[in-house]
């Protein structure tokens, strides 16, 4: 039996009147990989942003690897953040004037010290050792995802993040990508949270949940 | 007004008790007990020792302890900076000793009777009583429990090394002795280091390795004029008085990071090797802060709060035997044991002089210069007079007596009513002097 | 790599990246600091220069005989209206300045008048190189005079038709001298009306050996008051009186103090301006840059770590814009000095800390608004495109 590395109890989020997250209980086992489905405006991101310590719950518990979300102050969430979640943005994110590998190494700094050998490696792991030092204006979609990947992954979290990663992706880049995801998973043991409105993507994790308007109407596991 | 007095000896005391708890964590209580049952220890020690003995050695005595924390500093410096160059030095055992109770009880003990001996020495220099003594040991109790709570709220990522705290416990005890003029280090250490200097020269003129005087250019006498100026003791201070706090900075700065090859995991390494930066840049602070201290307590020696008494030089004339004579009562009371300044002028020559009454009760007539110094005159303060040129602290039972930075003395005559001084003999007294010490200065012409 | 280089790096990306904006910064951050820089030194020279325009207006206190009527502030100086001319004697003002122990630049003169052709002809005795040294505004035609040679004022000359060349025998009451003229001078003043010759060949000519009709003394501006120096002097000279010639320096002085308030002035509109202009461009920046901001908190920089980021451009910008400033404003300072005092400024390598601390001021000053929005970024919606 895995333990537990999410668990929400009672986990609401409001913004003024809107009430975004109605009341929800998780548990997710370390090593799981779920993906959560919805339409947009169902509260997918927000229980995304919630579990990766971006945001705070209105009300409600929230445990992640063992610390308790809500007690943290906000430099404590920083914290919290770059050595435990890794998150892969649909949008990628990546910081314009910096090359793959500095974008890499900016993660790096954050966590601690940069070290360009092993932000080098890290791009190599996802297939990018041609394009160490391409800007991300020159860089295709996939490719920028993939430096994405590189940089969620380079800090070793626990959790793994992702926010709709092939939203903006053709079938075979999307195809490539979750590839790759389920590759590193295996070798680095990470637990998955993907947000997605793909019913494809969503076939690639272990557990689907499906949120509408804030609620948990259902949930299913993938024979895989 | 005993508390305003002390202030820079209690905000010491404070910061001692801080770097000491922060110093031997998990040994709080030791720490507590034993550095206030030093300071009471000290204060009551001074108490006893003004009581029975002259005022000289009970200072001495202090002034002695604080040179030995100094050296100890200098030892201990040395000893980190020569071991971070990566070689072994056998002092593991005393580094053992440090942490264990009895080596933090030991420090602490030593450091409060030190600060203890310090501000009693800075009230008693005028008049000690129990009351008073009782009062400071109280206000010295009550610091040392905000310190306690205090050091509870300083964030855990401060540590101190054992050479850290060290050095910012002597820096402090430096710092709070450094207001009282017969404590002081750093005057006297500079005044030292000059003399030091100023005597090598000599000898080196002196003995054959410059055969004459008259081979050497001016230009190289102007270098060797440099040599025996005041700036020369006070750089020459400043090193000895800053290197070892900046060598153990250097000790800790130069401390090799952890090795960390053998983990393979990329973030784990990392993080490894940024705590242990941080963890080397949080031990530099206490060093760093220490330096600061240490130029506070030179600064504080060299621009002394404490002011002089210093007359305006009376001008007086000769007889037409060329006889000045001086009463004793009248405008200026001459037997108030004051010092007493005059300014003789003739034919252009002039020559600057002071009579002061001995505490031994004699009446006595100095140059106010004396033989090594530029003639800045001198200045009087409790129970000694100061050369304002060096700095040098001259108690009054030995003014009158020829040598070293005393004031030149003065044949006199001693009638009932007055001295008298032979005006010719005084401005020769004066111009030989004035000559000889300004000779070196101007580079020997 | 260490964690320093790697913020330094990351600066220089981000400002490289932004090229025209940075440059935009540093544009404005160099012109402030450089004109802060440039009047500072302007203002700092012009003490001296002020210094320096007493000097050449010449004497600021002059000695007369106690009994001879002069009127001062005009200068003028009728010999009718002295019945019988008083003197100084030379020995005792030179004792006296000596035991003053005042800094001075003297020029002894001796007026008397000597008999040529009909007329009698004023005639001044000076020393040549005091003159020199003292009135360097004088205009001279011709040369110096040498022993046996005598000057003439240009009005005099144009009104006796003489030119250099020309030989004088003039008479006086003890000898009779004759004069070879070697130039023609011009002052603009009561000089050009007067016929000079050395102090000591008058003085035997008239019979007044020792004696002088005046003094004029340059005593540097030192600590105390002239009008101080002036009492001293008195004291010293019981026979003769002391007076100031002051005009010249107080009007030098008040110029100066509106000069220097008219440049803070400027200074302080130009500052304000420059750094309301970097506030604009920082909040446009970091409103930019929002999402950038949030990823940097997303992926686990804390506030204080992304702050020190921006406030490190920031500082880049001070730092660069205060080496330019100072290069930029000793160039300024050098032209407004040549053109406008006909000077050259001197080079005074401490205002460079000045024109820094202006830049960096500046550039963090304008930064205070967009750090705190920087602090205060919430990751989830600047994520988001809000």
């Amino acid at each position: 039996m895995a333990t537990t590395i999410i668990e929400t109890g009672g986990l609401t989020r409001s913004y003024g009147d809107i009430c975004a997250l109605k009341p929800l209980d998780l548990q997710v086992p370390e090593g799981e990989w779920l993906s959560v489905m919805g339409h947009s405006g169902s509260g997918k991101s927000t229980l995304m942003n919630l579990v990766g310590g971006l945001d705070r719950p209105s009300a409600g518990s929230l445990m992640v690897g063992g610390e308790d979300l809500l007690a943290l102050s906000e430099d404590g969430l920083a914290r919290f953040r770059r050595e435990f979640v890794g998150i892969i943005f649909q949008q990628h994110h990546l910081v314009p004037y910096l090359t793959a590998v500095e974008n890499v190494m900016l993660a790096q700094y954050f966590h601690s010290v940069p070290d360009e050998a092993e932000a080098r490696s890290a791009l190599e792991r996802v297939g990018l050792g041609h394009r160490l030092k391409n800007r991300p204006g020159e860089l295709s979609g996939g490719e920028q995802q993939r430096v994405c990947i590189a940089r969620a992954i380079i800090n070793s979290p626990k959790l793994l993040l992702g926010d709709e990663p092939t939203g903006n992706l053709d079938h075979k880049s999307t195809v490539m990508i979750m590839e790759l995801l389920k590759e590193l998973r295996a070798e680095e043991r990470f637990t998955v949270v993907m947000v997605t409105h793909n019913q494809e993507v969503a076939a690639w994790g272990d557990r689907t949940i499906y949120l509408d308007d804030g609620v948990l109407v259902r949930e299913e596991r993938t024979n895989s | 007004m005993v508390a305003v007095k002390l202030i820079p000896q209690l905000i010491s005391w404070f910061g001692i008790v801080l770097v000491l708890l922060r110093g031997f964590p998990g040994l709080r209580s030791v720490v507590t007990t034993t550095s206030i049952s030093g300071f009471a220890i000290g204060v009551s020690g001074a108490f006893f020792m003004f009581r029975s003995l002259p005022a000289a050695i009970p200072f001495g005595a202090v002034k002695s302890a604080l040179g030995v924390s100094f050296l100890l500093l200098w030892g201990i410096s040395v000893a980190a900076i020569y071991r971070s160059t990566g070689r072994r030095v056998t002092i593991s055992s005393g580094a053992r000793l440090v942490n264990t109770s009895i080596g933090a009880g030991t420090g602490a003990v030593l450091a409060g009777i030190i600060t203890g001996l310090v501000c009693a020495c800075r009230i008693s220099g005028t008049d000690g009583n129990f009351p008073k003594l009782l009062f400071l040991v109280l206000i010295a109790g009550i610091l040392t429990v905000i310190a306690l709570a205090v050091e509870k709220r300083l964030p855990a990522s401060l540590t101190v090394s054992p050479s850290g705290m060290l050095t910012a416990v002597v820096a402090l005890l430096l710092f709070c002795s450094s207001s009282s003029l017969r404590l002081d280090l750093f005057s006297p250490l500079s005044m030292k280091v000059m003399k030091g200097v100023h005597d090598f020269v000599h000898q080196f003129m002196e003995s054959v390795l410059i055969p004459d005087h008259l081979f050497v250019r001016s230009v190289v006498w102007g270098y060797i004029g440099l040599l025996f100026g005041k700036e020369v003791g006070f750089w020459g201070g400043m090193i000895i008085w800053f290197t070892p706090a900046i060598l153990i900075a250097l000790a800790i700065n130069f401390q090799r990071l952890p090795s960390v090859a053998h983990i393979r995991q990329g973030a784990r390494r990392r993080k490894l090797l940024a705590d242990a930066i941080r963890n080397k840049r949080m031990l530099l602070i206490t060093p760093l802060f220490s330096l600061a201290i240490f130029a506070a307590a030179a600064y504080q020696s060299s621009f002394p709060s404490v002011e002089y008494w210093d007359p305006k030089p009376e001008p007086v004339t000769a007889s037409p035997s060329g006889e000045i004579f001086i009463p004793k009562k009248g405008e200026i009371n001459l037997e108030d044991g004051k010092l007493h300044k005059y300014l003789f002028k003739q034919e252009g020559k002039e020559a600057r002089f002071f009579v002061l009454l001995s505490p031994a009760g004699q009446l006595t007539v100095d140059l106010d210069a004396c033989a090594i110094c530029k003639p800045d005159g001198y200045g009087q303060a409790e129970g000694s007079v100061i050369c304002y040129y060096c700095k040098t602290l001259i108690p009054l039972d030995t003014v009158g007596k020829p040598g070293g930075c005393n004031p030149v003395p003065i044949q006199f005559t001693e009638k009932a009513d007055g001295v008298a001084i032979d005006g010719m003999t005084l401005l020769n007294a004066w111009s030989s002097t004035v000559r000889a010490t300004a000779r070196v200065k101007e580079g020997g012409k | 790599m260490h964690r320093r280089r790697w913020l330094l790096q990351l600066i220089l990306r981000a400002l490289a990246h932004r090229k025209g904006r940075t440059l935009l910064l540093l544009a404005v951050l160099a012109m402030a600091s450089s004109l802060a820089t440039a009047l500072g030194i302007v203002s700092s020279s012009m003490g001296k220069r002020v210094a320096e325009e007493v000097r050449k207006y010449g004497a600021n206190l002059i000695v007369i005989p106690e009994s001879a009527r002069l009127d001062v502030g005009s200068g003028g100086l009728n010999f009718g209206v002295v019945s019988e001319p008083a003197y100084l004697p030379q020995r005792q003002v030179e004792d006296a300045l000596n035991k003053s122990g005042l800094k001075v630049e003297r020029s002894f003169h001796l007026r008397g008048a000597m008999h040529w052709k009909d007329s009698d002809l004023m005639v001044e005795g000076v020393n040549f190189a005091d003159i020199r040294r003292l009135f360097p505004w004088w205009q001279l035609k011709g040369r110096w005079p040498a022993a046996g040679e005598t000057v003439v004022g240009s009005d005099l000359a144009t009104r006796l038709k003489l030119k250099p060349g020309d030989t004088l025998e003039l008479d006086g009451k003890a000898q009779t001298l004759r004069l070879r003229i070697s130039g023609i001078v011009s002052s603009g003043g009561e000089e050009d009306g007067l016929l000079f010759l050395a102090l000591p060949e008058l003085q035997q000519a008239l019979g007044l050996d020792g004696q002088l009709t005046l003094v004029r003394l340059m005593v540097t501006a030192g600590k105390d008051s002239l009008k101080k120096n002036a009492a001293e002097l008195q004291l010293l000279l019981p026979s003769a009186k002391v007076n100031e010639v002051r005009q010249t320096a107080r009007t030098s002085e008040g110029l100066l103090a509106k000069v220097k308030l008219l440049m803070i002035m400027v200074t302080a509109v130009v500052l304000v301006s420059a750094g309301s202009s970097v506030a604009g461009t920082m909040s446009t920046t970091v409103l930019e840059r929002g999402k950038e901001i949030g990823l940097m908190k997303a992926m686990g920089g804390t506030r204080w770590e992304v702050m020190l980021i921006f406030c490190g451009e920031a500082a880049m910008l001070g730092v660069l814009g205060g080496v330019a400033g100072y290069l930029f404003g000793s160039v300024i300072a050098q032209f407004i000095t040549r053109t406008v005092f006909s000077a050259s400024a001197e080079f005074i390598p401490w205002f460079s800390g000045i024109s820094l601390g202006v830049s960096l001021f500046l550039a963090l000053l304008g930064s205070v608004g967009p750090m705190i929005a920087v602090f205060k970024l919430d990751p989830v919606r600047s994520l988001r495109g809000e």
